[in-house]
């Protein structure tokens, strides 16, 4: 069954960033891209770096953040009222 | 500047409970909510236990189709299981058994309800008592005094409001739990990552397959059970279902999406989505504290409830009712604390002496560690080194099923399975020594080991004479 996850998740407002990644600590292991539901993590030359897009797909899990055991990954909720948003939850 | 007796940070089932219990004991009490609305950030299984009915009757009473249209009775578990090709091997179905003591815990396991529904109605119940509920606020520090105690909150526009008592109930990845230093972060093997589709289907198809006169009655709540997934669960609502799995951080060997679409993928998951004619809808993915122990839940003027203090269920990581739960135990303490003037740690230590003796506690003070110990390396055993699962649901299979059959006469039928069973010991000895017999010790409150008259009762079973 092929399904696209974008098409099936719904974000509302200007969330301003809420995931940063401090590259000197991130020794790309790659945990975040692994365990992102949204698939929102790239590596690229040993280091995470995260799709422009973020803000629009992801569901805030915090999965990233949490799996993150160097503390490279800091994570913050999107401002009030915007970011994810579960209809059926 | 606004001054709180209460503060709680967050407005599902725990801030809201305890919101409704401050206020209605007369307290300035006021709680926060990320979201446009409660209940539109929550995604969970999403089934209401009946222990909530047993311990919140007045306001259970009031969770009725008019503010839950899509409420849904579940009176019955449905077991699938599936072996290495992804084909169902076996299923089964269990109601309430006649050990089960009150209602309306005879009637149902579970009530299923979307928490789009759940939380709106319950954070009413709080705004009805006198609670001020501010939503699109997204809480961002805790506000200290010079000796580093915690006396308010910060939003993310900067505003300060200051409180005598702050509850955390701002779930997993609490700020509360975070700043508060009781919890600045979970091990990986403290918390699940937990990704779910909900589908759509047709009420009326829901109700012909799942409704009180449906092909299976009443059947609203299923778990899938596989060797090469974790465990999924189903749940039924009035207008679609969720199917979830979940398994702990830092075992996961692939992403977790892949492990839920191969399960959907499957040929008899298949089979259900085109009869019930049901869509994917909606992809939620949440994090879920699944411990063998909560963490500390206070400190001063701080407690800590729900999620944020890790007391979903050892067993099943059901957290709804315990968020609801140790969310009145903190507003009963709140309200005694702050009448005698001492919040404290000293004061609030009341706070962990209450949920200890409560239904909550007693999930985590015996049994816990046994039995999240044994669910861990069985069901979701897939990550783990060793996949239990291969030789499980075969050998269940056997036991279950293996006389279902007219293929030799029924002694020789008994004997092939019973040889079967027997092959199946090297792999389940260990296992039932491991997990099993400290789980028997704990419920029987007795050390012991059975391993012996297990082996002697096995061998006994061996036919005499040759075939």
């Amino acid at each position: 069954m092929d399904i696209q996850l974008e098409k099936i998740s719904e974000h509302v407002g200007d969330t301003g960033d809420f995931i940063k990644v401090d590259s000197e600590k991130c020794n790309g292991c790659g945990q975040c891209a692994l365990v992102c539901v949204a698939n929102l993590w790239l590596i690229r030359k040993g280091k995470a770096i995260l799709k422009d897009d973020y803000t629009k797909k992801c569901l805030e899990c915090a999965a990233c953040y949490s799996v993150c055991d160097i503390g490279a990954i800091e994570f913050s909720y999107p401002r009030g009222g915007t970011g994810v948003v579960y209809l059926k939850g | 500047m606004t001054e709180y007796d209460v503060i709680i940070v967050g407005a599902g089932p725990g801030g809201s409970v305890s919101a409704k219990f401050c206020a209605e004991a007369g307290l300035k009490t006021v709680f926060f909510e990320r979201g446009r609305k409660p209940g539109e950030k929550n995604a969970s299984g999403c089934g209401l236990g009946p222990r909530m009915w047993r311990e919140f009757p007045e306001m259970m009473k009031r969770l009725t189709p008019d503010v839950a249209p899509n409420l849904r009775m579940a009176s019955c578990v449905i077991n699938h299981y599936l072996n290495k090709e992804m084909e169902e091997i076996a299923v089964e179905m269990y109601y309430p058994t006649a050990s089960v003591t009150y209602e309306p815990a005879k009637k149902f396991i579970t009530m299923n309800c979307y928490r789009s529904e759940f939380d709106p109605w319950i954070s009413s119940l709080a705004v009805e008592a006198g609670a001020e509920l501010r939503t699109s606020t997204l809480i961002k520090d805790l506000i200290k005094d010079d000796k580093g105690k915690t006396i308010g909150v910060q939003t993310d526009t900067g505003e300060k409001i200051f409180g005598k008592i702050i509850i955390g109930a701002d779930g997993v990845i609490s700020t509360v739990a975070i700043r508060s230093g009781l919890n600045p972060r979970w091990r990986p093997d403290q918390i699940t990552l937990v990704p779910q589709y909900d589908f759509s289907a047709p009420p009326d198809i829901i109700d012909k397959m799942f409704g009180s006169d449906g092909l299976f009655r009443d059947a609203a709540d299923g778990t899938w059970w596989g060797v090469t997934f974790p465990s999924a669960y189903q749940v039924i609502f009035g207008d679609g279902f969720h199917i979830g799995l979940g398994a702990w951080m830092g075992q996961w060997t692939s992403n977790p999406i892949n492990f839920l679409n191969k399960l959907i993928s499957s040929r008899p998951f298949q089979r259900m989505v085109k009869a019930l004619n049901a869509k994917p809808r909606e992809i939620q993915t949440h994090l879920l504290p699944w411990t063998q122990e909560p963490i500390k839940t206070y400190t001063d003027n701080v407690m800590l409830v729900g999620d944020a203090g890790g007391f979903p269920c050892p067993l099943e990581a059901e957290g709804v009712f315990p968020a609801m739960e140790t969310g009145k135990l903190a507003a009963e303490t709140a309200i005694k604390c702050i009448a005698d003037g001492d919040t404290s740690k000293q004061g609030l230590k009341l706070y962990e002496e209450k949920w200890r003796k409560s239904s909550t506690g007693i999930e985590f003070s015996t049994g816990g560690e046994t039995l999240q110990r044994l669910w861990k390396n069985l069901f979701f055993s897939v990550q783990s080194e060793k996949n239990n699962m291969e030789w499980f649901i075969p050998l269940y299979h056997e036991i279950r099923g293996g006389h279902f059959d007219w293929s030799e006469p029924h002694i020789i039928r008994m004997r092939q399975i019973l040889e079967t069973v027997r092959s199946y010991i090297p792999q389940a000895m260990p296992f039932f020594q491991k997990y099993v017999i400290p789980l028997i010790s704990d419920v029987i409150e007795e050390d012991l080991n059975l391993l012996p008259l297990f082996i002697k009762l096995t061998e006994g079973l061996r036919p005499k004479k040759k075939k």
